[in-house]
């Protein structure tokens, strides 16, 4: 199968997990946990639209800055988010 | 005389590109970090006022967008193996996928404008509608350039207007989750 396919298989199959985790913060899932959860699928879905759709899986170097910068841009996202959930 | 190689001469595409994607992805980055800062000020107005928003329609925008960012991947490599007809077809698809976000957009709009709502309601709302608004203006810009690089479909052009729409795409994939989903 080619690598942009599986790339979009894998984009949708994330796109999916992040429904189904919505639903069930509607049937009593922790919503600091599904916060997380959502968060880390969000992460994935952007490491793989920037290697492979914007092509950084040529670039090793540059993939892995990017990487990290955006790991930590996820982190910062999740600290306010769970910050703001304990004053609910 | 052989010079090292520079990280630079890494970057796939155009680099100025690159500095696009690098200087949306930061202003996009601080507006989402803004909106969960100022949740904190009151979370209980922000988890209000998202379960007013229409969550399926933006998820379905998101298949939308990461299937429309497929077909402008694979435009280029069929641009590159000469196959301008296949390459254009997906770019044109790319642009109509591009448009049905548009449309599922305005729908979303329209049904927050029945219910009263708008930008001035409260700050959940002015940001929603800034992020959303903004990333639907560079949406409307990525259609013309698909279309644009469809008629001039040098491959040179396929690959940067395609990057101008994977960094649409990107921003969505961050976007969608901290502005519809954190409750």
């Amino acid at each position: 199968m080619h690598t942009l396919t599986k790339a979009w298989f894998w984009l949708i199959a994330l796109s999916g997990g992040s429904a189904v985790v919505a639903m069930l913060v509607g049937q009593g899932m922790d919503r600091r946990l599904a916060g997380a959860a959502i968060m880390a699928l969000a992460l994935m879905k952007s490491r793989t639209i920037l290697s492979r759709y914007l092509d950084l899986a040529e670039a090793p170097s540059l993939r892995r800055g990017f990487n990290l910068v955006l790991s930590f841009y996820f982190v910062l996202l999740l600290v306010l988010y769970l910050a703001g959930s304990a004053r609910l | 005389m052989n010079s090292e190689p520079s990280l630079l001469d890494e970057v796939p595409g155009e680099l100025m590109m690159w500095v696009l994607i690098i200087s949306e992805l930061l202003v996009f980055g601080a507006g989402l970090a803004v909106f969960l800062s100022i949740r904190l000020t009151d979370p209980v107005l922000f988890a209000e006022s998202q379960d007013h928003l229409h969550r399926t329609g933006a998820a379905l925008n998101t298949i939308v967008l990461v299937t429309s960012g497929f077909l402008a991947a694979r435009a280029l490599g069929w641009r590159r193996a000469a196959e301008r007809t296949k390459a254009r077809l997906a770019l044109i698809g790319a642009a109509t996928l591009g448009v049905v976000f548009l449309i599922i957009k305005g729908f979303e709009y329209a049904d927050k404008a029945d219910l009263g709502i708008g930008p001035e309601t409260n700050v959940f709302f002015t940001f929603y509608y800034l992020l959303t608004g903004f990333h639907a203006a560079h949406v409307v810009a990525g259609v013309l350039i698909l279309l644009l690089v469809a008629w001039k479909d040098d491959a040179r052009n396929i690959e940067t207007g395609a990057q101008f729409w994977h960094m649409v795409d990107l921003v969505w994939v961050i976007l969608f989750p901290v502005v519809y989903l954190l409750g």
